[in-house]
């Protein structure tokens, strides 16, 4: 239903996206999940005919979206990040007149428009002005002019926003009766609200995707590994000359240590979850005299993969030059692993281990914002 | 055929928002105030004043002047409708500013640009929005100047005061229309009423400007201006030319306007 390939926006200098492909098949549920400035609005905007990509081509119900505007503005219904409302219109008015420029026929307006409201728990506001909303009922009414319409695909930039736990809930819940007679894109940072609403997952960072699964199987990618967050105290040489060669172990990363007592040093080591070494490191640590202060599991969680996938913060690059990662071994960190196994013509986003510089971080953060 | 239904309903769907909006402004509704009060009291300058018509006319009669009587009803309204020319000249560049710089506060160009309606249709609904609501402004003028007509002896040629007041609304289209160009330009409706205010005092006096210059060129451009064919409307002459200036001018911002929210879709970053 929804065809991505290969697109990509530049404003100017600035890529806001790079080389984004995906599908939707009819019926479906995709999140588009990305930290903010990531490149969410302006392929939502591509999609609804709102920007030009700079290349690439995105196809709805079989018409592409510049060259064919027109065909695909009648098959859509669009939420942008901003609900556009007028804010002198009662919430009925204004679902009327959507419908009237949508291009439905007179005939099924009122119902529709009637529909529309009581699937967005408005029906009791429908006299109300606009402007008297507070922001969660416009972004309701903002929901409400993007299905009034009933459109084959419906196109949602950040939904939720703005909205009490209570109508979140609300609103996840029409999403998810929308399925299967529309098909869906919508946007988040928020991580519970895709695994929860969709069936599959888009993450998308610095403009570039670098996963698309289910939720379920995103979780499961990481759900293999566990990891373990350890306080020592001791030479760094020591460490590791004890850490190193532990065969269990797949990656050891140093931790900023700052606000730490003298001579700690804090590490997160990553294993498999079938040869969990705890008790490795807790004997070996105790047997070469170190102080082990901290030995803590940490389980993966869906939002471990997203952070994992999504960030290149500096405490998983080495501040301190000589403490690189311990075992020099190619096993890649927590970064990026999963990424790769699934799109392997996407770059992952992570930089490789060897990257030392801390300031190569994120280069592009501060255009990133650039599609907002 | 069924195409052309469909924009015809939306610039009707359009059409109606738009009005709709001016009549649940307060803003609007402060605009026309001033524009009565303004309109109001001017005619009573106009006729009563110490330099008003009855002033002139008295001194005439005692003066004793036979050869040439005052064509009252005439004067009046040539000078009225003059007045309210100029008075125009300042209220409808506040009617146009918002036209579209609203649209893109409240974020609804991205609602009118993602739905299946085009840019030229959204422009024409919202002139035709605006010299609708223009149109209820000066409507309550006429039960003014109906006092005076109904005083007048001799009587008003009606025809006159029509072509006049057409004239007025023509030149309102025109006016409005540009004004929507410029506030498709801007997302600052100060910003728009200002450029509109200019531009529309260049087009007034440009015949001021066309007269100094030799030739065809002044000549053309002596053509674009707003007050002498405006003034033909007022002096009772229906000269083809000035409607077709008018509407050239309504036309021509309808199209620039399309143009320009084409070229923002493409452009914005």
């Amino acid at each position: 239903m929804i065809e991505v390939e290969q697109l990509s926006k530049a404003y100017g200098a600035t890529v806001a996206i790079d080389d984004v492909s995906f599908k939707v098949e009819p019926g479906e549920i995709l999140g588009f999940l990305g930290p903010n400035g990531a490149g969410k609005t302006t392929t939502m905007r591509i999609l609804a005919g709102y920007l030009p990509a700079t290349s690439g081509t995105a196809r709805i119900a079989d018409h592409e979206v510049h060259s064919d505007s027109m065909a695909v503005r009648q098959n859509i219904g669009y939420l942008p990040e901003a609900p556009p409302l007028y804010p002198d219109m009662t919430v009925e008015a204004f679902l009327y007149f959507v419908a009237r420029i949508k291009g439905l026929p007179i005939g099924d307006r009122a119902a529709r428009v009637a529909s529309a409201m009581e699937r967005c728990n408005l029906s009791e506001k429908k006299r109300v002005l606009i402007r008297k909303l507070s922001k969660g009922f416009r972004q309701r009414v903002g929901i409400a002019q993007a299905i009034v319409h009933d459109p084959p695909v419906i196109i949602l930039d950040e939904p939720t926003v703005g909205l009490d736990p209570k109508q979140i809930i609300d609103v996840r819940n029409l999403i998810k009766s929308l399925a299967g007679e529309h098909t869906i894109i919508l946007s988040t940072h928020i991580l519970p609200e895709v695994s929860m609403t969709c069936d599959r997952i888009t993450i998308i960072n610095q403009g570039r995707i670098v996963a698309t699964d289910t939720p379920e199987n995103l979780t499961a990618r990481l759900a293999g590994q566990l990891g373990y967050a350890i306080e020592v105290a001791g030479d760094l040489d020591r460490i590791q000359a004890v850490l190193n060669p532990l065969s269990q172990v797949d990656s050891i990363k140093y931790l900023p240590s700052e606000g730490l007592a003298d001579n700690h040093h804090r590490f997160q080591v990553m294993a498999a979850t079938e040869t969990d070494p705890g008790s490795a490191i807790a004997n070996a640590i105790i047997k070469a005299d170190l102080g082990l202060y901290e030995l803590s599991r940490n389980r993966v969680s869906l939002e471990d993969v997203f952070i994992n996938l999504t960030t290149e913060e500096p405490s998983v690059v080495p501040t301190d030059p000589h403490a690189t990662d311990l075992q020099d071994t190619e096993a890649p960190s927590t970064e990026a692993s999963a990424p790769e196994a699934e799109s392997p013509d996407t770059q992952p986003t992570a930089h490789p281990p060897t990257d030392t510089s801390p300031t190569d971080t994120s280069p592009t953060d501060t255009s990133a914002d650039s599609d907002e | 055929m069924n195409s052309i239904i469909t924009v015809i309903s939306n610039i009707i769907a359009i059409y109606r928002r738009e009005l709709q909006s001016y009549f649940a402004s307060p803003m609007a509704y402060g605009i026309a105030t001033i524009f009565w009060l303004l309109a109001g009291f001017l005619l009573v300058i106009l006729v009563f004043g110490p330099q008003g018509l009855l002033t002139q006319s008295a001194f005439a009669d005692q003066a004793g002047v036979q050869s040439a009587p005052l064509d009252l009803p005439y004067e009046f309204t040539q000078f009225y409708l003059g007045l309210l020319g100029s008075l125009s000249m300042f209220i409808l560049p506040a009617l146009s500013m918002g036209l579209y710089t609203d649209e893109r506060k409240q974020g609804t160009l991205e609602l009118l640009a993602t739905s299946p309606i085009t840019n030229w249709a959204v422009a024409l609904g919202k002139l035709l929005g605006v010299v609708t609501f223009f149109i209820t402004m000066v409507l309550p003028l006429l039960v003014l100047e109906s006092f005076i007509v109904g005083a007048s002896d001799p009587p008003f040629d009606l025809r006159l005061l029509f072509l006049g007041h057409a004239g007025l609304i023509l030149l309102a289209a025109g006016v409005l229309s540009l004004g929507m160009f410029i506030s498709s330009l801007t997302e600052s409706s100060v910003l728009a009423a200002i450029l509109t205010f200019a531009l529309v005092l260049v087009l007034f006096v440009v015949e001021g400007v066309a007269s100094g210059l030799p030739g065809p060129v002044g000549d053309a451009i002596g053509h674009l201006s707003l007050l002498k064919h405006y003034n033909d409307f007022t002096q009772g002459v229906f000269d083809i030319s000035g409607l077709i200036l008018f509407l050239s001018y309504a036309v021509l911002g309808i199209f620039l306007t399309a143009q320009s929210i084409e070229a923002f879709r493409f452009q914005r970053n």
